[in-house]
């Protein structure tokens, strides 16, 4: 049995399964929640098996088409791709099922097949060894993105999924742009080959800041966050779970690896900046998030700041690499896992009370408990408090921090975990009070509630994992990942 | 031979300077069908620029698609702005005038686009001059490809896997635009007799012209992607003459050709992996076949897409009110 499992193609199945649901669940639309449920609980099968794979046998190769790079393309799996995977499968999975209850018929039939097809773009980005494949994955995730934002066909939500489209367009176009110097300068877009034959010249140079700005955009770091609340905000709730925990990851995931692959012996000066304006949105995030009225736009300005706490990746990097991405990784986990579930519980409220006034939640926590209560442990992790994931990734990136003698950034996590116990608290407290308005409560599905709490319970469960979690992100872990392998 | 090297170079200079003089009309026109029509005007200069730069693939995409479904593509979208809010001329220029935006709003983005342009210049032309990229290691492959146009090999063989991916691009396209709603109601307007008749002599030719695009392109420039462009202009002449579309058909079987370009390419990566144990690998025997299949689906499913996307919104049936 362990022989069959380590042998077969996971990272394929990974890839080819969610596009091939996705396409049956458009062909199908009456059949769509049972084709979706199925693809995506296979697809957690496929990580599991992957992950297996990876534990006996070292990081994954596949040459596409049997060409192999620099000619063809080539799927590459270590530790970090299988962690990204990882998110996907238990992000997706928990969204989906809340998915069930919350659409409408006519909306699942809209929401399934794309929701279906990111899934399979993430997952092939995840797993691309090719900086064009990358491109190509990332017009699917940012394409379904928008789509899946305007969903709800509200105003403000075609309002959000317009500034989405204008901003992941052009991040994508910068980044191409990068690609092309990059192939023009090493002729190859294979990242391994790239990492061997780049040297340091001024088209090098200017492809790094198109990539990095681009990919900033996308990943919407401060002062390029300008489309994310509203986007994030006005869309339906499993739509704003999905691109807060997973969208936003993919496109800092192809930054940190470029990164630590390409470009980490080549940026003095760029790896500050990164830094400085990741301390500047953890900041700035935390801030606006405080003086939001509503919930969901907290909850996108807190995306905002953490977010910022990812970056400071980049100034650590070179001193201290695995000790550096693998706390941001688990950090993008743990924030996946809270954020998803805080932004399903804004819907639960939404669907409850009809609004998302934070001043007028109105004893939520007598009529919701489960609800709130998913709130609170989704807010303890992104808090930073133990036990959590998010104590973990933070703890590890503080250390770090500490290690290299970067004073400034660990006053600004401490300001910023200070400033995040203050914003979820302001709700929290809203949720026991009681509030001068009426309206008409509706019943919540017990399936939104749980699958709430399920993600929430997972963040702070990740708190408890850090050992094994650790022995999975350092698959493959020497300076150049993906050069090892080969 | 000199002095038609001189005509050429004088030639591309006249080009360079066109296409950006007609980059700013587009840009600073304020009336919108203008704009639009310039805009194709860029596409077809630019579809030139690509002859002279020996990329005639990219050519006939250029002119196919850039030059003219995405014109047809913003002329639909202009109509149906017009249609929602009829914008009177004069309250354009008041509101611009009230907008007058500051002396430094406006020379910081001007400055800051300058630095980009010279740092991006200044790489660009510390770029190796002759850069063979990957060149050399598709000729040696090309044997081994199944046909013998190189662009085909690259975009079906060596890097097929992309494809696969842009296939679901498109399909996310449309169904994105499906997420935005917004029914066309499918009113019976007054077809222009003239339109009427050249569409009964430009479509079959259309057609035709598809199918030789598709065959040709294992040999020469052509293929999928120009393929579907061409049929997806057939079908977007025959929306505007008015044809009428049977409710029974825009249910499944259309579901059916939008998704069967990327259904197809799944299915053959999934079994080939299965039999040939990796991801697209074809046997050398039957890649020119296996990849005639792809392109012809893959044509049919371009096509249909682009013509569902000149129509906008969902087609009116039952499953989707």
């Amino acid at each position: 049995m362990g022989g069959l499992l380590s042998d077969a193609h996971w990272g394929v199945l990974l890839i080819l399964l969610p596009l091939f649901g996705g396409l049956c669940s458009f062909l199908w639309p009456g059949a769509v929640k049972f084709i979706g449920l199925a693809t995506v609980s296979a697809v957690a099968l496929s990580v599991v098996g992957l992950g297996d794979q990876l534990l006996t046998t070292g990081v994954y190769h596949h040459a596409v088409g049997g060409w192999g790079a620099p000619l063809g393309i080539d799927l590459y799996a270590d530790g970090l791709s299988l962690f990204m995977l990882m998110v996907n499968a238990l992000v997706g999975l928990g969204v989906s099922i809340y998915a069930l209850d919350y659409f409408d018929q006519g909306e699942a039939r809209r929401f399934w097949p794309l929701w279906l097809l990111l899934l399979g773009g993430l997952n092939a980005l995840f797993l691309s060894a090719d900086i064009f494949n990358l491109y190509v994955t990332l017009e699917i995730v940012g394409l379904a993105g928008v789509g899946l934002a305007s969903l709800s066909r509200s105003g403000a939500a075609l309002d959000g999924a317009m500034r989405y489209l204008m901003a992941t367009l052009l991040g994508s176009l910068c980044y191409l742009l990068g690609v092309a110097l990059l192939y023009h300068s090493a002729g190859t877009v294979d990242i391994p080959l790239l990492a061997e034959r780049l040297e340091s010249t001024p088209p090098v140079w200017a492809a790094l800041g198109l990539i990095c700005a681009g990919l900033a955009l996308k990943t919407a770091l401060f002062p390029l966050h300008f489309w994310l609340p509203k986007a994030h905000a006005s869309a339906s709730a499993p739509v704003s779970a999905l691109l807060s925990a997973l969208v936003v990851k993919a496109s800092f995931y192809i930054l940190l690896r470029l990164w630590l692959e390409i470009f980490s012996v080549r940026t003095e000066g760029v790896d500050d900046l990164l830094g400085a304006l990741g301390m500047a949105a953890i900041i700035w995030g935390s801030l606006q998030a405080l003086q939001q009225t509503r919930l969901k736009l907290m909850i996108a300005y807190s995306t905002v700041s953490q977010m910022g706490y990812l970056f400071l990746v980049f100034p650590l990097a070179a001193a201290g690499a695995f000790s550096a991405w693998s706390a941001v990784a688990y950090l993008i986990l743990s924030h996946a896992l809270a954020k998803s579930s805080m932004f399903l519980v804004a819907g639960n409220l939404m669907h409850f009370g009809g609004h998302d006034r934070i001043a007028d939640l109105d004893r939520a926590v007598q009529r919701l408990p489960i609800t709130v209560g998913a709130f609170a442990l989704a807010g303890v992790s992104i808090m930073g408090l133990p036990p959590s994931g998010g104590f973990i990734g933070k703890w590890l990136l503080l250390n770090e921090a500490l290690n290299q003698g970067r004073w400034d950034l660990v006053i600004v996590m401490m300001i910023g975990g200070v400033l995040a116990a203050a914003y979820i608290f302001k709700v929290l407290g809203f949720a026991f009070t009681q509030a001068p308005v009426t309206h008409e409560p509706k019943g919540v599905p017990a399936i939104m509630e749980w699958s709430a709490l399920l993600l929430a319970v997972a963040a702070i469960v990740l708190g408890f994992l850090a050992s094994p979690l650790m022995l999975i992100l350092g698959i493959g872990e020497t300076v150049q990942l993906m050069g090892a392998g080969q | 031979m000199e002095a038609i090297d001189i005509a050429l170079g004088l030639f591309d200079l006249l080009l360079v300077f066109l296409l950006l003089w007609l980059a700013w009309l587009v840009m600073s026109s304020e009336d919108l069908f203008k704009a639009i029509v310039l805009f194709v005007a860029f596409g077809l200069l630019m579809a030139l620029v690509w002859v002279r730069l020996e990329a005639p693939d990219i050519a006939l995409a250029e002119a196919a698609i850039g030059a003219g479904l995405t014109g047809a593509l913003l002329m639909a979208a202009l109509d149906r702005l017009n249609a929602v809010k009829p914008m009177p001329a004069a309250a354009v220029v008041t509101s611009a005038k009230r907008e007058q935006p500051s002396l430094p709003s406006k020379v910081l983005p001007l400055v800051a686009l300058v630095l980009i342009v010279l740092g991006l210049g200044y790489a660009l032309l510390s770029l190796p001059d002759v850069a063979d990229g990957l060149v050399p290691n598709v000729k040696e492959q090309m044997a081994q490809s199944g046909v013998k146009n190189p662009v085909t090999a690259v975009l079906l063989n060596f890097r097929g896997y992309d494809t696969l991916l842009e296939m679901v691009v498109l399909l996310l396209a449309l169904l994105s635009v499906w997420s935005l709603g917004g029914v066309r109601k499918l009113s019976p307007r007054n077809t222009n007799p003239v339109l009427a008749s050249l569409c009964r002599v430009l479509v079959p030719v259309l057609i035709l012209v598809s199918c030789y695009l598709l065959w040709v392109g294992a040999d020469a420039p052509g293929g999928a992607f120009q393929a579907g462009s061409v049929l997806g202009a057939a079908g977007v002449l025959l929306l505007l003459s008015g044809w009428h579309v049977e409710q029974k058909i825009l249910l499944w079987p259309l579901r059916f050709i939008l998704v069967l370009g990327s259904g197809v390419f799944i299915i053959i990566a999934a079994v080939l992996f299965f039999t040939q144990g990796g991801l697209l690998t074809y046997p050398v025997a039957q890649a020119g076949w296996l990849i005639l299949l792809l392109e012809s689906a893959a044509t049919l499913s371009i096509g249909a897409t682009l013509a569902a996307l000149f129509f906008g919104g969902i087609p009116k049936s039952r499953v989707d009110q």
